[in-house]
C-alpha cells in the first residue's frame, strides 16, 4: 500500500515552474549553481524594491490599479513563460506590487490609522517564525502537505474569482468580506494557508540549493517568496480591517 | 507605541530572515524519506512501489479464442 494514497488518487500537483527546472541539473559549473546565500540576498533586493515602490504608491495612490495589473501580468509571465528570465522580471514585479501595496495601505490607513505597520510587522513576524520552524525541522513539508496547501490555495483563488465575477452583476459571496464571525474565520483560514505557502517556498529554495540548480533559480526562488509575502500582507491587512471595524 | 512595537518586530524579523535564511536546514529536516521531490513531474500517478516494469510470465501466454467447453 502506498504511503501517499491522496497523491495516487488525485495526482501530483504543484507550481509547474518549480518542477520543470530540476530536469536540467547535471553539468552546471559550481559557480553557476543556486545557493542559499544567493536566494536570500535576492529576496532582500526584491524587498528593497518593493519598499521603494510602496513609497511611490503611498504618495501617488492613483497608481494603485495600474501597478496591480502590471504586477499581476509580470507574475504570470515569470511563472508560465520564462522562469529562466526571473532575474529581469522579478525586480519589476516587486517594484510594481510595491506601488500597489503602498496605495492599498494608504486607503487602509485613512480608515484605520496605524494598521499598515501592524500588517507589515505581522507579515515579517510570520516569515521569521515559519523560517525558524522550517529550518529546525518543527514543520516538515511532505508530498501530502504540498497537495493539501496547493488544493486549498486553488480553492481560495477560485472563490475569489467567482466573487469577482459575481460583483459585475451586483452580487457577491457575502461572508468573504463580512466582519462577522464567519468572515473573520475565513480570513484567518486564508492567512494560515498563505503562511503555509511560505514553508513550500523555503523547501523549494533549500532543495534547489542542495541539488545545485542553475543560478537564475535564485531569482525564481526569491520571486516565489515575494509572491507569497505580498499575498500574506494583503490577507493580514484584510483581517485587521475586519477586526478593527467591529 | 504601536509604530515602535511593530516597527521593531519588522526589523528583528528581517534580521532573523537574513541570518537564518543562509543557514542550511537541520538534519532532522533534510534527512527524511518523505521529503517533497520537486523534480518528480514527468509521470504523474505513477506508484513505484506497486508497479514493476517486469512483465509477469503468465501474461505472455497466447490467448486461444477457441475455448474448450
Amino acid at each position: 500500500m502506498s504511503k501517499h494514497s491522496a497523491l495516487n488518487t488525485f495526482g501530483r500537483s504543484g507550481n509547474p515552474a518549480f518542477t520543470r527546472n530540476f530536469e536540467q541539473v547535471g553539468a552546471i559549473p559550481q559557480l553557476e549553481r543556486m545557493t542559499l546565500d544567493g536566494a536570500v540576498n535576492k529576496t532582500a533586493i526584491l524587498l528593497c524594491l518593493c519598499f521603494a515602490g510602496a513609497f511611490i504608491g503611498w504618495n501617488s495612490p492613483a497608481l494603485t490599479m495600474p501597478a496591480l495589473i502590471i504586477g499581476t501580468i509580470l507574475s504570470f509571465i515569470t511563472i508560465f513563460r520564462s522562469p529562466a528570465k526571473a532575474g529581469s522580471t522579478a525586480p519589476f514585479y516587486a517594484a510594481f506590487q510595491g506601488v500597489a501595496l503602498g496605495g492599498i495601505t494608504v486607503f487602509a490607513e485613512m480608515q484605520y490609522p496605524g494598521i499598515g505597520i501592524q500588517a507589515i510587522g505581522l507579515t515579517f513576524g510570520i516569515l521569521a517564525s515559519l523560517l525558524f520552524c522550517y529550518k529546525s525541522g518543527i514543520i516538515k513539508p511532505t508530498e501530502n502537505f504540498r497537495l493539501m496547501i496547493f488544493s486549498a490555495t486553488m480553492g481560495i483563488a477560485l472563490l475569489y474569482l467567482v466573487s469577482f465575477v459575481m460583483s459585475f452583476f451586483g452580487s457577491g459571496i457575502g461572508f468573504i468580506h463580512s466582519n462577522g464571525l464567519f468572515g473573520i474565520g475565513f480570513s484567518l483560514f486564508v492567512v494560515g494557508i498563505a503562511a503555509l505557502n511560505l514553508v513550500l517556498d523555503f523547501d523549494f529554495i533549500e532543495e534547489g540549493a542542495e541539488q545545485g540548480l542553475p543560478k537564475y533559480m535564485e531569482w525564481y526562488g526569491a520571486f516565489s517568496l515575494m509572491v507569497t509575502l505580498v499575498w500574506l500582507y494583503i490577507e493580514i491587512l484584510r483581517l485587521l480591517m475586519k477586526l478593527r471595524s467591529r | 507605541m504601536n509604530t515602535l512595537i511593530f516597527g521593531l518586530l519588522t526589523v528583528i524579523s528581517v534580521f532573523i530572515f537574513m541570518k537564518l535564511g543562509k543557514i542550511k536546514a537541520s538534519k532532522k529536516q533534510l534527512n527524511r524519506n518523505d521529503r517533497i521531490n520537486w523534480a518528480r513531474n514527468k509521470q504523474p500517478n505513477f506508484d513505484e512501489e506497486n508497479y514493476s516494469t517486469k512483465i509477469p510470465e503468465e501474461k505472455n501466454k497466447q490467448i486461444n479464442d477457441q475455448s474448450e467447453e
